[in-house]
C-alpha cells in the first residue's frame, strides 16, 4: 500500500472522499487547498504528527482505502531531528515569525479600515495608499522577498507546499495591482473587495507558515544553514534601514487613529 | 549501586547493566571527526583559523564520554572548545574568548552541549554572558545530554 504514500492528496480524497474527514481530524486542511497536489507522504512529514497519531491517521485511512482486507500503510520516513516545538523557532525562522506579528495586526485591523475608506479626499486617499504602502514596502518587498529569494532557495522550490507559498505571494500582488487601479478609480466597492480578499489570504497565508511551513523547514535546515540564514537576514535588515521600524510605527498608528474612530 | 543523597554531578550511579546489555551499533572503528588541536578553552585561540567563520561546539567535558556518537553526531563538521564549569578556574577569560569567537572569528554558529546535572548549566550561563557582551550576534542553541548519552532536550538561547 506504499503505493499512496507516492499519490497526489487530490487524487486519493476524489477516489475516497471520506479519507477528508479522517485527515480533518488532525488539523490537516488538504481539502481546501486551491491545489492539492502535495504528495502523501510529503503531507504526512510536513505536518509532523506524533508517532502514534501519525499510526491511527494512516489506520484510518487504510480502513477507508480497503474496508474489507487488513493493510498497514508504512510510516514515513523522517529526519530524527527533534520537533521544532521542542526546541522553539530557530533564531531566524524566530525572525520571520516576528515579522507576521506586524502583518497580523495590519490584516487585524483592515476591517475598520475598510470601514473608513474615503476615496473622495486627498487625505482619504493618502490614508488608502499608506495601508497598500505597508503591503508593498513591509509585507512584499521586506518580509516576502526574504522568503524567495533566500529561505525557499534552502529547499526543492518544485515542492508544492512551496508553490504554495509563492502562489499566494503571486495573488497578494494582484490584490495590490487591483487597489491601486481601484484607487485610481476611486471605486470605493472594489477597493473594499481587494482588501477583504487580501485580508482572508494572509490570514490563511501566514498561519500555513507559522504552523507548518516553517516549522517543518526547521527541523530540515543543518546548523550550517541556520547559521547562514541569521546571517543573510541579518545584512537584508541592513540593506533595509529603519525601515522595519518605520513600519512599526505606521501600525502602532493606524491601530491607534481606527480604533480611536470606533470609539 | 545508586546512591541518593549528595551533589548530582558527583552522586555514584551504576550504569554497567545498562551499557553492556545492548552492543551500540557496528563494533566497527569510528573515524575520529576532531580537525584541531588543542581543544580545552584555556589552551585554544579563538581566532585560530579553524574557527573563523565555523559552526563552533563549546562542550562541558563529561559530553564526549556520555554520548556514543558524539563524533559522526555532533562533532562533524565543527570546531570545538571543551571546558568543565565546575572544576576548572579563571573562567572569565571564557567569556572573553567566547565573545572572541563571535566577534573577531564571525563564527557561524555556537552550540553549547551540557550534562543534565546542575553544575553544568554555568556553560551556558558563560555561553550567555559572552553572546550578550558580543557586538554580533549568532543562533546559539544549548543542548542537555543525560548521564547515559540520551539527548535530553534542544533549546535556542
Amino acid at each position: 500500500m506504499g503505493q499512496y504514500l507516492n499519490t497526489n492528496i487530490k487524487e486519493i480524497i476524489d477516489q475516497f472522499p471520506p479519507v477528508a474527514d479522517v485527515l480533518k481530524e488532525y488539523d490537516i486542511g488538504c481539502v481546501t487547498c486551491s491545489l492539492g497536489t502535495c504528495l502523501f507522504k510529503d503531507i504526512v512529514g510536513i505536518h509532523d504528527l506524533a508517532p502514534d497519531e501519525e499510526a491511527a491517521l494512516m489506520a484510518g485511512i487504510a480502513r477507508i482505502i480497503s474496508p474489507d482486507r487488513e493493510i498497514v500503510i508504512p510510516a514515513v520516513e523522517r529526519k530524527s531531528k527533534p520537533k521544532a516545538g521542542e526546541a522553539g523557532y530557530s533564531p531566524p525562522i524566530r525572525k520571520l515569525v516576528d515579522e507576521h506579528r506586524l502583518i497580523k495586526r495590519w490584516v487585524a485591523v483592515i476591517p475598520k479600515f475598510i470601514e473608513t475608506l474615503d476615496v473622495s479626499t486627498e487625505s482619504g486617499r493618502q490614508l488608502i495608499r499608506t495601508g497598500i504602502d505597508f503591503i508593498q514596502s513591509y509585507a512584499d518587498k521586506y518580509h516576502h522577498a526574504k522568503e524567495e529569494a533566500i529561505l525557499f532557495k534552502y529547499f526543492d522550490e518544485h515542492l508544492d507546499i512551496i508553490k504554495i507559498m509563492c502562489a499566494d505571494h503571486e495573488n497578494a500582488r494582484g490584490r495590490v495591482k487591483e487597489m491601486l487601479l481601484a484607487l485610481d478609480k476611486r471605486d470605493k466597492e472594489k477597493l473594499a473587495t481587494q482588501l477583504k480578499a487580501y485580508q482572508e489570504l494572509l490570514t490563511e497565508h501566514v498561519k500555513k507558515e507559522d504552523e507548518i511551513l516553517y516549522r517543518w523547514m526547521d527541523r530540515n535546515l543543518s546548523m550550517t544553514q541556520i547559521g547562514e540564514l541569521f546571517s543573510r537576514f541579518r545584512e537584508k535588515d541592513e540593506e533595509f534601514g529603519n525601515t522595519p521600524q518605520k513600519y512599526q510605527e505606521l501600525i502602532a498608528q493606524l491601530e491607534k487613529q481606527l480604533n480611536a474612530e470606533e470609539a | 549501586m545508586n546512591e541518593s543523597n549528595g551533589c548530582p554531578g558527583a552522586r555514584m550511579q551504576d550504569f554497567r547493566a545498562a551499557a553492556t546489555a545492548e552492543e551500540g551499533t557496528t563494533g566497527g572503528k569510528v573515524k575520529s571527526q576532531l580537525q584541531q588541536w588543542p581543544i580545552q578553552m584555556h589552551l585554544i585561540s579563538p581566532v585560530a583559523p579553524y574557527y573563523q567563520g565555523a559552526d563552533v561546539l563549546l562542550t562541558a567535558d563529561c559530553i564526549a564520554y556520555a554520548l556514543g556518537g558524539f563524533h559522526p553526531d555532533c562533532l562533524k563538521g565543527k570546531a570545538i572548545g571543551i571546558a568543565c564549569p565546575k572544576l576548572d578556574e579563571g573562567q572569565e577569560i571564557y567569556i572573553e574568548k567566547i565573545k572572541s569567537w563571535l566577534d573577531d572569528a564571525k563564527i557561524n554558529t555556537l552550540t553549547v552541549m551540557i550534562m543534565q546535572v546542575p553544575c553544568c548549566r554555568g556553560l551556558l550561563s558563560l555561553a550567555q554572558q559572552a553572546a550578550q557582551s558580543a557586538e554580533r550576534k549568532v543562533p546559539i542553541k544549548g543542548v542537555v545530554v543525560g548521564l547515559q548519552g540520551e539527548i535530553l532536550s534542544e533549546e535556542w538561547l
